[in-house]
């Protein structure tokens, strides 16, 4: 038995272990966008839990519990399920830094014509249009865009979660989120939300 | 200065609520008179918030639920 684990008083870790179970679907969300899998999704997270319980006596009680859970669950997918994966991880991080999606949508060769065309696309994508845009970034934005756009993490949270300088945090959450609008553009001219001229583009 | 270029690239860091007091004024002074700007950051906005409430929407299944919290009780 780990000896932290002994001194730390039932009551404060029971406590703590509620209050963690709190964010099972946050964190399970990010997991399965993450793993692409909801087999994987779910060991993550257990695994993930698993471990914060065992390191509960290493919390400092009054700082960010949430973050905290976060950070374990991006080590725990990295440590267990990237290498499994074998993806390649950092494929092309380069790219679209346009304002790609807004800039084709008031663009007039772009159906369908509407005072606030750009609306009018959001309204019609479902939930399969976004998940499956997502899913579709190179990992290091996929991460970034969920933890800022999903969960709402501040830049300097992120920045620890991921352990990575905020500055990385800025311009990579810039880029995936032009590469995210270019997903989602070409999803709504997929599912025929947009109709593009042949001349486009 | 080029005013339209400089709001741009605060864009995020206006709508994430990453900017000083101060920066974030100059960045609403300068959308109070610029519709250009003010729509490309409206639109941006509205992605934005579109994506968080789509994702949001995913909930952890009630078997998962049951797995953590026996893990509570070892």
């Amino acid at each position: 038995m780990v000896e932290g684990i002994d001194q730390m008083d039932p009551a404060v870790r029971e406590r703590l272990e509620q209050l963690a179970l709190g964010h099972i679907d946050a964190l399970y969300r990010t997991a399965l966008r993450m793993t692409r899998n909801a087999t994987d999704a779910e060991d993550l997270v257990q695994e993930a839990y698993l471990r914060a319980f065992r390191s509960l006596y290493q919390f400092t009680e009054g700082t960010n519990l949430r973050a905290w859970l976060f950070r374990i669950l991006t080590n725990t997918y990295i440590n267990d399920y990237r290498r499994r994966q074998r993806r390649p991880t950092s494929a092309s991080l380069d790219g679209i830094e346009e304002f790609y999606l807004y800039d084709h949508l008031v663009d007039s060769r772009v159906q369908p014509r509407a005072e606030r065309p750009e609306d009018v696309v959001l309204q019609q994508l479902t939930v399969d249009d976004v998940t499956r845009a997502i899913e579709a970034l190179p990992e290091e934005f996929r991460q970034v865009v969920l933890l800022a756009d999903v969960e709402g993490f501040a830049y300097r949270e992120i920045a620890d979660i991921v352990d990575i300088p905020v500055g990385t945090v800025m311009s990579r959450l810039f880029r995936a989120r032009r590469r995210l609008q270019r997903q989602l553009y070409d999803t709504a001219v997929e599912a025929g939300i947009i109709r593009e001229e042949a001349a486009h583009g | 200065m080029d005013d339209c270029r400089e709001t741009m690239h605060r864009l995020y860091q206006f709508l994430d609520r990453e900017l000083s007091d101060e920066d974030q004024r100059e960045v609403r002074a300068h959308l109070a008179h610029c519709p250009p700007c003010q729509d490309l950051f409206r639109f941006e906005e509205n992605v934005l918030l579109f994506i968080g409430e789509t994702c949001r929407k995913t909930a952890a299944p009630p078997s998962l639920h049951d797995k953590v919290r026996k893990l509570c009780l070892d």
